[in-house]
């Protein structure tokens, strides 16, 4: 074991960017975790996971069959945002008359998980990097998307800081925020841009299903304990960066799978809060 | 008493289409309007247009200043799994005034300490609002509308799921707050028991009758009158102290 840890610690060149950008990303996903959980669109961001992995898949097709350059990590990423982004501004604040909200949200993660499949199912070169795309290949992150996950973790701090009485009235009770002038439709587009931003920048380091599982789990522990909300936050952000950075450690040391293994670290501190309030 | 808002041949409803016409409102200075109606009768969607939260079919809003306005939405529509207190909830009444960006400061939580302490529940400003009683989550979401110290005090159902000992002590501190006259209260409420006692004027609400009347409340709390909103006898009854009790009547056997 201590020969694994000494090897670890000699690869610094190696995996110090990408456990960066896991920390980041855990940080931020613990964070946005919160409203994630509490406004009861956890699906909504399971779905935005597959719509922005469908959208990564669709980049590498035109690369490989339309041969239009765009194996540049800056066309996928902003095709994945793109996607992202605008699946949370339609998803976030669905409300239909006709259908409840969980049947659009459900229709999006199958149609986007049908997308990536079909399109995986075409790809010849890059289909031995899929796999890496959706459970995670945190072994090679390269800097240019630190520095995006970076930007897009200070923007969402920075939303999250300045604005958080508007986004946590407006969250947790959008009727009488909006009879009060409040222009809810707006906050609630700022949160889910940031969501939409945040995941697939979060998926090119830790593969989408860990994104999704960071955007749950430490929330959730973080609830489950029973703290003010203000403290909750905080929690469930150091989960993140826990379960993300242990994670990654773990990983490189038993030779395993990086974004399972993080998932598996972040489940456990579902445990105290389970264990002590018995879920309730 | 100068009107504080009205509505003037108005239309309200969703997405361009009418639930409500011919709407002629207006409420004063030191109103008590009641909107009565059953479930799904408008009731709320009248009371939301009134407030601005949504747009005219047609017709117009009026308002001749802007309004400090309080809502009170329905107990049940307010999401419990929130780690909140009863402070932290009622404090958010201080937040659209304060503007975007804007932290709250002494001020706002002494205005909230004032508004929990005049509901009857300070020595619960600690609690979790999730882990509060009916009255007590309802009473918490009255002070978080007094916080912004309203002239117009709106509420939607406060009563709704309520014994009768917890509705006649929300009836009492919503008359508490109305005695001054300074206040103007608009009330939507299924319940004409909860409001013929209180309200100054009342409105009956019912759009699959196309139902919109209004008047004072010994004009509407009224056996004619009842029995037409209601689609059957109606008896209204007073006692020593005038107070009114609202019976349904037996129909009369057909022969």
């Amino acid at each position: 074991m201590s020969e694994a840890i000494r090897g670890f610690m000699g690869a610094r060149e190696i995996w110090q960017v990408p456990l960066a950008a896991s920390v980041v990303a855990g940080l931020l996903l613990g964070l946005l975790g919160v409203f994630v959980v509490l406004r009861r669109t956890v699906f909504v961001s399971a779905a935005l996971t597959q719509i922005s992995t469908a959208g990564l898949v669709a980049t590498l097709l035109v690369e490989e069959r339309v041969h239009i350059e765009t194996e540049h990590a800056w066309e996928q990423l902003a095709v994945a945002m793109t996607c992202s982004v605008v699946g949370a501004l339609v998803l976030g604040p669905f409300r239909s008359r006709r259908l409840p909200t969980e049947a659009g949200v459900g229709a999006s993660w199958v149609i986007g998980s049908a997308l990536v499949v079909l399109g995986a199912s075409r790809l010849v070169h890059a289909a031995h990097d899929l796999g890496g795309l959706v459970f995670g290949n945190a072994v090679a992150v390269p800097a240019s998307d630190l520095w995006v996950i970076v930007a897009v973790a200070l923007l969402g701090v920075a939303a999250l800081g300045v604005f958080a009485k508007e986004l946590l009235f407006c969250s947790f009770d959008p009727e009488t925020a909006q009879a009060l002038g409040m222009p809810v439709r707006l906050w609630d587009a700022l949160l889910f841009l940031v969501i939409g931003l945040a995941i697939p920048a979060s998926a090119r380091a830790l593969g989408a299903l860990p994104t999704f599982a960071f955007l749950t789990l430490p929330a959730a522990a973080a609830l489950l304990l029973r703290l003010r909300l203000r403290t909750a936050f905080s929690v469930a952000a150091a989960i993140g960066v826990v379960a993300a950075g242990g994670g990654y450690v773990i990983s490189w040391i038993a030779e395993i799978p990086t974004g399972a293994t993080m998932v598996a670290v972040a489940a456990l501190f579902l445990l105290p809060g389970a264990v002590i309030r018995g879920g309730r | 008493m100068s009107a504080l808002v009205s509505l003037r041949g108005a239309a309200v409803g969703y997405h361009g289409l009418a639930l409500l016409s011919g709407v002629e409102l207006e409420v004063a200075e030191g109103d008590f309007l009641a909107l009565v109606g059953p479930n799904g009768g408008g009731k709320t969607t009248l009371m939301r247009t009134l407030l601005g939260a949504l747009p005219l079919v047609a017709g117009r809003l009026e308002h001749p200043r802007p309004l400090r306005i309080g809502y009170v939405p329905q107990r049940d529509h307010v999401d419990t799994i929130w780690p909140l207190t009863a402070e932290e909830v009622a404090l958010m009444g201080r937040f659209p005034a304060l503007g975007p960006g804007r932290r709250s400061g002494a001020a706002d939580r002494e205005a909230v300490r004032g508004a929990l302490e005049r509901v009857g529940v300070a020595h619960l400003s600690g609690r979790r609002y999730g882990e509060l009683s009916g009255g007590q989550r309802q009473r918490t979401l009255i002070a978080r509308a007094l916080a912004a110290d309203p002239e117009l005090l709106a509420l939607d159902e406060p009563t709704n799921g309520m014994d009768p000992a917890a509705e006649l002590a929300t009836m009492d501190v919503l008359r508490t707050l109305h005695g001054g006259g300074r206040r103007a209260i608009v009330m939507a409420s299924h319940r004409i028991e909860a409001v013929a006692n209180s309200a100054r004027s009342i409105a009956f609400v019912d759009k699959d009758r196309a139902l919109f009347r209004i008047g004072s409340r010994d004009e509407m709390v009224r056996e004619d009158a009842l029995s037409e909103l209601y689609g059957r006898p109606v008896v209204v009854l007073r006692d020593e102290n005038g107070r009114r009790s609202v019976y349904p009547a037996e129909r009369e056997a057909q022969p």
